[in-house]
């Protein structure tokens, strides 16, 4: 059993369940951070999860986006119509705690000592532009990324699937499957990077995807990340934390949600700065 | 070999004999007024008899951001331009439309399909709700990464900035510079949205719109029209005795988002196409009178120095801090007119209206003080997004 920060939440792992709990605390309660929900927080527990066991298949209660939990972890859901439960599950609770357990297993919740307490009014102007954009009638009537291209890209967007031959590394992939002349087999990159440059661009200017909830954050920020295995790629820094940016810092990508449209959340993955 | 000896032979040259536009900025007229007198300017700028049911192919740019028109834009255009039936299209890549519909039209007549072509560009941008603009903001990035990365053109620029001066010898200084001197070209410029010099104190100090540009840093939002006549050589005489001459055109493109490109710092596709129009117009960058290069951000005009060959390689920065550009001032004075940063930016409009300057600039008819002397040759410089596209093309009073 241990404790650490994972991907910026708190984690404890056992050898039978994993337990992942937001930092943040208001009213003695843990709630999400500005970017985080129950998927978020089960993707991180998932993902540490795999690093000590083959997890084929799992299942996961109404509150979490399973298609999105899969194709960022590539477990494989629990088909419904099966006759056997998966051996592992995501369970959820009232407040900002998620759990990827063994199924049957005894699960205690443990209690840590970081408690980040969140601005009250801040939480409430978040939580109620989320709202906003969780609604059906929130639409885009311009540039749009529809489900479906979502959905074609969610392997790159959330597992940085790329490209490689001898040639070098290409993400996200090309349809064709030729890089620089020569065909190319998937790969998996990892995910870090260094810092090229950044941006932080505000509310006025940013994106009508954000411009409900650029204006509480202060705007946005963006880094240009030279990935560990080669390629360049941009990315939101996280919004629960603050950061200070610098040229060739380190970062790390963690899963969190980007925006919401049409009654469903966008994730993908986001930059966060790793302190030694 | 025989054949293409053949082919040589009856190559055309493509004359400029007609160019107008509207003034850029919040225009009170809608798009088929603002195109109705960009045209009717161009018509009557040419010096002989012009008669627009004459144009037998028009191409107009425009990404169709306003104005309530979004498909077959081109066909209700023409409608009141006197052009009723004339084979028309809608020319789209970004801010490099009417680059690219400038580029179409002298190729339809390099091609020896037209003697007469009308190319033009036209955007109406300020009759949107702030909530409807800001959808348009960043359209023309690569959606799916960029936009969901939270960029929209003033944080892909941004970007590049703040790149560059980690990798030269150059500050944000070196930005207000080139603010600085567009404003003081652009407020000689009847035309132009801003009319107005601003101070280098005010300049450093503006609001923080994408960290490290500020409000001086990004072009404004313009609506207009700007329209330009094209000819062939063997009709050319009939319109005008001074046309300027086409005597190189380039294009390229590259990766449509910036971070997939091997350098931030650089747009590639500026080097291909201006390499291509250098060498078809047998000239090199030290020979250019006059240059309108897309500044969308003053950063942008920095690194357009150094891909057209007007400064070296990390260079631009000290090109825009000691003034070279400045009419008059240098070898090549750059964006007479102002620029994207002052005459404006009416995005489907923009490429050409730059052609709409050297025209004049080149045939000696823009207002006092901002005539760049003896100026024989000129450059136009037409960018759609960060880079992804690019249309490049070469001028003289010279055939």
């Amino acid at each position: 059993m241990s404790d650490e920060v994972w991907m910026g939440y708190l984690l404890h792992h056992e050898p039978s369940y994993t337990v992942v709990q937001s930092p943040f605390v208001l009213n003695g309660q843990r709630v999400f951070g500005a970017d985080s929900d129950a998927t978020t927080l089960a993707v991180a527990a998932l993902l540490h999860r795999l690093e000590h066991d083959n997890v084929s298949a799992i299942s996961v209660p109404e509150g979490i986006d399973a298609s999105s939990l899969s194709a960022a972890t590539g477990v494989a859901l629990h088909d419904g119509d099966a006759e056997e439960e998966p051996p592992w599950e995501v369970l959820m609770s009232d407040e900002a705690i998620v759990v990827v357990s063994q199924r049957g297993a005894t699960v205690e919740i443990p209690v840590f000592d970081i408690e980040v307490e969140v601005d009250v009014e801040f939480h409430a102007a978040l939580e109620a532009a989320w709202g906003q954009e969780l609604s059906e009638n929130h639409v885009s009537q311009g540039a749009y990324v529809s489900r479906a291209q979502y959905d074609e890209a969610a392997a790159s967007r959330l597992q940085l699937h790329g490209q490689a031959n001898e040639q070098g590394v290409v993400w996200p992939p090309r349809f064709s499957h030729v890089v620089d002349g020569h065909s190319a087999s998937g790969m998996r990159l990892q995910r870090c990077g260094k810092v090229m440059t950044w941006t932080t661009l505000s509310a006025a200017g940013a994106p009508s995807e954000f411009s409900l909830r650029a204006p509480v954050l202060g705007g946005v920020s963006t880094v240009l990340l030279a990935l560990d295995d080669g390629p360049n790629g941009v990315f939101l820094m996280v919004d629960d934390e603050e950061s200070i940016i610098e040229m060739d810092a380190r970062m790390e990508l963690v899963f969190r949600r980007l925006y919401a449209q049409e009654g469903f959340v966008r994730y993908g993955l986001k930059a966060r700065a790793i302190h030694d | 070999m025989k054949c293409l000896v053949a082919v040589h032979e009856h190559m055309v040259d493509v004359a400029v004999v007609g160019a107008g536009q509207t003034k850029y900025g919040n225009h009170a007229l809608g798009l088929k007024g603002m195109w109705a007198e960009a045209a009717s300017k161009a018509f009557a700028s040419v010096d002989g008899d012009f008669d627009p049911a004459s144009v037998e192919e028009a191409f107009i740019g425009s990404l169709a951001f306003g104005g309530s028109q979004l498909g077959n834009t081109a066909a209700l255009l023409t409608e009141h331009s006197g052009m009723d039936g004339v084979a028309v299209r809608r020319v789209e890549n970004a801010c490099a439309s009417s680059g690219f519909a400038f580029r179409d039209a002298w190729m339809a007549i390099k091609s020896g399909q037209a003697d007469v072509v009308v190319a033009g560009g036209i955007e109406k941008m300020n009759d949107l709700t702030p909530e409807r603009k800001r959808y348009w903001l960043g359209v023309s990035g690569d959606t799916e990464w960029e936009r969901l990365a939270g960029l929209t053109f003033p944080g892909t620029y941004a970007l590049m900035a703040r790149r560059y001066f980690h990798e030269f010898d150059s500050t944000h200084d070196d930005l207000v510079h080139v603010s600085v001197k567009n404003h003081l070209h652009g407020s000689m410029n009847a035309d132009a949205h801003i009319q107005k010099e601003v101070s280098f104190e005010k300049a450093a100090g503006g609001f923080m719109v994408a960290d490290p540009l500020t409000l001086y840093d990004c072009c404004p939002t313009s609506d207009g029209a700007s329209c330009v006549v094209l000819a062939a050589d063997h009709v050319a005489h009939k319109f005008t005795d001074t046309p300027v001459w086409v005597k190189g055109a380039g294009a390229a493109s590259d990766n449509l988002a910036l971070h997939d490109r091997p350098s931030i710092t650089q747009l590639k596709a500026t080097q291909v196409a201006s390499a291509k129009a250098y060498g078809m117009a047998g000239l090199d960058a030290r020979q250019i009178d006059v240059a309108e290069v897309h500044d969308c951000f003053t950063i942008a005009e920095v690194l357009a120095t150094e891909d057209l060959g007007f400064a070296q390689r990390g260079e631009g920065g000290r090109f825009a801090r000691e003034g070279e550009g400045r009419i008059n001032e240098g070898t090549t004075t750059v964006n007479s007119s102002g620029g994207l940063k002052s005459k404006g930016h009416p995005l489907g409009a923009t490429g050409t209206g730059q052609v709409v300057e050297v025209f004049k600039q080149l045939r000696g008819q823009v207002e006092a003080g901002r005539q760049v002397r003896d100026a024989e040759t000129a450059l136009t410089h037409n960018v759609g997004g960060s880079g992804a596209t690019c249309s490049v093309h070469v001028f003289g009073r010279d055939r």
